[in-house]
């Protein structure tokens, strides 16, 4: 069983390809910095008897988040609250305690169903779009009974009508709604990008104390001026730049590595993981030295 | 009705309007194409290969053109209920059961019970539960008392010989088949061909509250067999055999 407290440190997106590497190496060295696993729940509710299994081998051995992908936040039809039920239920059946989501839609209410469409796609920034979102997340914080995070998306259409940045955006969501920020610092980055701003000075403007834990991935150049978030390649060094940064002007906050494609054997991925707890680390050592400074100073 | 919507969600119809039929839905003004193509391709790849995972024998008998264009339809015109990615190949089959007589003429006429067949195999590997029902007793007598089968288990029957389709081996007429499907001890799908009396023992021993000697009784009685007991001592070997592979797991007293 986890609580919240125990999200700490590094942790690894839970791939199903991955699952047997974890558990022939468990308790060894080499992966000493998987702190946390994230599931979608998507993917682990009703899975069959299998899952389930692997499942509790994991919850057994790792404090679990989960971060759902098809909740729409932003869709056109009604919050789907038989399957929040259901969220609810698996996160009370595995005590996981962390739910987050995309600020982001996948449904459009066709033909009156939900309209699935399996996708994140992007939300136009307008005021009405705020206090819609907003209502929605808190619904979601009431039928589950607790605050969830919500996760700056990656996109690659800006909508001409809307009216405010991205920025003003997630700042106005979160603070409407009262929820958490699951900050992804390449979503920053493919962002920057493909709409052309400064991904530092975005970083400035984000609610860092809010934030509840963070992702790193990486992404597919499709042109110079185009990026596809993936997860099927290295994070690249503008993205660990990013997260350095991140640390500095926020403190450390638990990361958790995302890869979804083209997954390399488990040990590529701890090189990764590994280098993330070299930031964290880098990043104490600062506030600790600063600290001593202002001390003796 | 959409001029009452705010106008980012006239906008996100729009959007979407345009992912499930490019073809028809007018181009978002203010939207540079390339970038609406990223959408569009990555909404309807991903639609796609979910569906194509799990049907490959449809895909491959039906062909790449269209495969595709069957998918396309599918991503045009049904709206997909389940939020479980899991669920997307089941909402295909829906899909296939109601389509529009123009779009089924197009299609051979054992498809959807090919896609159902392979489709099965997905289902049952998620079953929900292995666990036996309380109070089964796994070595129960299967002749006095009523045998108990595999929760997990489907019994299925076709117009279609559809485990033996391929591209090389496209049914002509329908040829009846029965199939028993169900997930073993080691969460493995396994497949039985069943012949057509002991498919209608298992549905009689599923459906009526009886023992195995009462339905073969009633069996051997259908089949107006002329010596019900040589119906009898064979039909309780093929139980034997069925308990002895995990589709019955136990006897109800």
């Amino acid at each position: 069983m986890a609580i919240i407290s125990q999200i700490q440190g590094t942790g690894l997106g839970l791939k199903r390809e991955l699952i047997p590497q974890i558990q022939s190496l468990y308790g060894q060295e080499q992966l000493t910095n998987i702190n946390f696993v994230e599931i979608a729940p998507e993917n682990w509710i009703s899975a069959g008897s299998k899952a389930a299994k692997q499942l509790d081998w994991f919850v057994e051995r790792y404090p679990v988040v989960c971060h759902g992908l098809c909740l729409s936040l932003g869709g056109l039809s009604p919050l789907n609250v038989d399957f929040l039920q259901q969220v609810k239920a698996f996160l009370h059946q595995y005590q996981i305690p962390v739910y987050t989501e995309h600020l982001s839609y996948c449904t459009d209410g066709f033909k009156g169903e939900q309209g699935y469409l399996y996708d994140l796609l992007p939300i136009p920034f307008t005021e009405e779009a705020v206090h819609y979102v907003a209502q929605r997340i808190r619904q979601t914080q009431d039928i589950l009974g607790q605050r969830i995070g919500v996760e700056n998306a990656s996109f690659y259409v800006a909508a001409p009508i809307s009216k405010m940045s991205e920025l003003e955006f997630i700042n106005a969501v979160i603070s409407e709604a009262d929820c958490l920020l699951h900050l992804d610092i390449n979503n920053i980055y493919v962002n920057s990008v493909n709409f052309g701003f400064n991904p530092h000075a975005f970083l400035r403007g984000i609610p860092g104390e809010r934030i509840i834990y963070s992702h790193m991935a990486g992404h597919f150049q499709q042109t110079p001026n185009l990026l596809v978030d993936t997860h099927g390649e290295n994070v690249i060094d503008p993205v660990w730049a990013l997260l350095e940064d991140a640390y500095q002007l926020f403190g450390t906050f638990p990361t958790l590595l995302e890869r979804d494609n083209n997954i390399p054997p488990l040990m590529e991925l701890m090189y990764e993981i590994n280098k993330i707890v070299d930031y964290q680390n880098k990043a104490e050592r600062r506030v600790i030295a600063s600290d001593q400074l202002a001390a003796t100073g | 009705m959409t001029a009452e919507l705010p106008a980012f969600q006239r906008y996100q119809l729009a959007f979407t309007a345009r992912l499930r039929d490019p073809h028809k839905q007018p181009p978002l003004v203010g939207v540079p194409h390339e970038r609406m193509a990223v959408y569009k391709e990555i909404v309807f790849n991903n639609l796609f290969e979910s569906v194509s995972t799990c049907f490959p024998v449809a895909h491959k008998v039906l062909g790449k053109r269209k495969w595709l264009k069957l998918n396309q339809a599918f991503m045009r015109e049904y709206s997909a209920n389940s939020p479980l990615f899991r669920k997307i190949p089941e909402q295909f089959l829906q899909f296939l059961n109601n389509a529009d007589p123009e779009l089924q003429s197009m299609l051979p006429p054992y498809l959807n019970s090919l896609c159902h067949y392979e489709w099965i195999e997905l289902f049952v590997a998620s079953s929900p539960d292995t666990t036996k029902p309380k109070d089964v007793e796994p070595e129960g007598n299967l002749s006095n008392s009523k045998p108990v089968f595999n929760p997990t288990m489907q019994l299925l029957n076709y117009d279609y010989a559809v485990h033996k389709i391929s591209p090389r081996n496209k049914p002509k007429q329908p040829e009846s088949t029965q199939l028993l499907v169900f997930l073993n001890a080691d969460d493995q799908v396994k497949f039985i061909q069943l012949n057509p009396v002991t498919y209608r023992l298992i549905s009689l021993l599923q459906n009526e509250s009886l023992n195995g000697k009462r339905a073969l009784t009633l069996l051997a009685k259908e089949l107006q067999h002329p010596q019900p007991e040589s119906i009898i001592e064979f039909g309780l070997s093929i139980l034997e055999d069925l308990r002895s592979q995990g589709v019955i797991i136990g006897t109800y007293d």
